[in-house]
């Protein structure tokens, strides 16, 4: 019996459920030597800002326990070096290209959305909304009104459909995810990485040089698992549940707690194959499960569980 | 990834030789090139380390003691089984001057890449100096690599300071190990660094290193630099 591992969301067809999380598989390109696209529904992209970014000094990665704290700073080519550097490039990964952007005033978003909104490889837009690693910025994901009006101003600008990635560390993402949806936004990721620090007691400092980064890997999973659980039980938006999936049981956990599309981050980065050893998982649980489509266990947490025969 | 099992260890202090036996084998490496290392459980994260020498499947490491995964390591017993994958990075000689021969000047764990360097390409080798700042190390190295070793604690020399009688215009440096050494290197030295990684193979931008060509990466474009290429205020 084979199983149906597509799903179509947002009206576009995905081949299976695994999406590469936006950071740490870059544009993708550098993991070609150990990771076969065409088995990954798709990728989101490296964040794009309108200025090219060098990032934030080093270090800026530290592991925790039970995960890593990284605060890259947005490293990106910006938009420009973007479009003539990388999107021509972009045809060589045989999977689904989801275009990640965060700007810095409205007019940035109204920027970066138009010109995303021109680029024929990429079929969808995530405003990373979230990102906690930018000195000096509060986080657009963390305000209703804001996270409203960037939504609002991106949806006038395309037809494309448009995700919004939240942040999992907010007072009430219900709320926040309430408004990005009323603002015409299509899907939500949730979430992101949690506001996070280490310190060196020899040195008496922050291991990071921006002081704080955000927590990604297993540490965070049952947080931002409860997130996408608590969002889809009064949401009916596609969810990207992202954050700290390590195995197959991870990836199922956030698909039984509502997610559409399963993100995988710090995974990638510990073994560039992880991916596909994730979704063999999957499939071969499916098949064990005798369930012949992944999309029937979607959200499967909220009915019910499997039926007892 | 690929397993690979624990089969020899010998330690000295904060330092010991590490042997590896994979599964499969690892194309090709090259001195300078490194692996990914794994631990089965915690940390999450797989670490970068300098291959010393490798034949038949045979992975040496030289390690220093320093946090989670290297702990992990020196207190494993024998039969272990990590995960590696690579070689990642690019090999010294795709990015150093054939026509010279080279010092080669480690220190501490920065020992590692230099010895295979000396294996795979002797022509290329003038000499070694391995610096360390302990007597004990000694006793895990051969008579052949005793005269190579400088111990601060028995000459109160640095490596750097045996480096200094050594220097002619026709021989090159390659340097690699603390940064406070390779800062006390001459200017025209090659570089390797070492890095905090998380993917290894350019995707995820922690090892960035700011040089004067802008932002690099010590993975993707390293670990080899020319001295004077870096922004050492950036480290």
């Amino acid at each position: 019996m084979g199983v149906d591992l597509s799903i179509e969301v947002f009206g576009i067809q995905f081949k299976n459920p695994i999406v590469l999380a936006s950071g740490p598989a870059g544009f993708g390109f550098e993991l070609q030597p150990y990771l076969d696209f065409s088995k990954v529904g798709a990728i989101t992209l490296k964040t794009i800002t309108v200025k090219a970014r060098e990032g934030n000094p080093p270090p800026r990665l530290v592991d925790a326990y039970g995960g890593i704290i990284n605060s890259i700073g947005l490293q990106n080519p910006g938009i420009k070096g973007f479009i003539t550097e990388i999107v021509p490039e972009l045809n060589k990964l045989n999977t689904i290209k989801i275009g990640s952007i965060a700007g810095f005033s409205l007019e940035e978003w109204q920027l970066l959305v138009e010109e995303m909104d021109k680029i024929k490889e990429i079929p969808l837009i995530e405003l990373n909304l979230s990102c906690p690693n930018i000195k000096g910025k509060r986080r657009w994901a963390e305000d209703v009104k804001l996270t409203q009006k960037v939504v609002k101003t991106a949806r006038e600008l395309t037809n494309k459909p448009i995700i919004v990635k939240l942040a999992p560390d907010v007072t009430d993402i219900i709320e926040i995810a309430k408004a990005a949806a009323e603002a015409g936004a299509d899907g939500l990721t949730i979430g992101n990485g949690i506001q996070a620090m280490r310190i060196n007691v020899e040195t008496g400092l922050p291991v990071l040089k921006l002081k704080t980064g955000g927590l990604g890997g297993p540490a965070i999973k049952p947080i931002t698992l409860a997130r996408v659980f608590k969002t889809s039980e009064v949401l009916d938006i596609p969810i990207i549940g992202i954050g700290g999936i390590m195995d197959w049981q991870d990836a199922l956990e956030y698909a039984m707690a509502g997610a559409s599309l399963l993100g995988i981050g710090t995974a990638v980065m510990v073994d560039p194959q992880s991916p596909t050893t994730i979704l063999s998982g999957i499939e071969a649980f499916l098949k064990r499960k005798k369930i012949k489509r992944f999309r029937d266990i979607i959200g499967i947490a909220h009915r019910g569980g499997f039926s007892v025969s | 990834m690929i397993e690979a099992e624990l089969k020899k260890k010998r330690i000295s202090g904060d330092y010991g030789f590490f042997i590896f036996k994979l599964q499969e084998k690892i194309e090709n490496p090259d001195a300078g090139q490194f692996v990914m290392l794994k631990a089965p459980d915690e940390p999450i994260l797989a670490k970068p380390f300098s291959i010393y020498s490798y034949k038949n499947r045979e992975l040496v490491l030289f390690i220093k003691r320093v946090g989670r995964l290297t702990g992990r390591i020196f207190s494993s017993p024998i039969g272990e089984i990590f995960y590696v994958r690579g070689p990642h990075g690019n090999p010294y000689i795709s990015s150093i001057d054939l026509t010279k021969r080279y010092i080669l000047v480690g220190g501490g764990s920065g020992i590692s890449p230099l010895n295979f360097f000396s294996e795979l390409h002797p022509e290329l080798t003038y000499t070694k100096l391995y610096g360390f700042k302990e007597a004990h190390i000694r006793k895990l190295f051969n008579e052949n690599e005793q005269k190579h070793l400088v111990i601060e604690e028995e000459s109160g020399h640095t490596v750097v300071d045996a480096l200094n009688e050594l220097i002619s215009e026709e021989v090159g440096i390659i340097a690699c190990g603390p940064i406070p050494m390779l800062k006390n290197l001459p200017k025209n030295a090659y570089v390797s660094l070492e890095a905090v990684m998380g993917c290894g193979v350019g995707t995820c931008k922690s090892c960035a290193l700011k040089t004067i060509e802008g932002v690099k990466l010590v993975c993707k474009d390293g670990p080899l630099f020319r001295k004077e290429e870096i922004t050492w205020e950036w480290i």
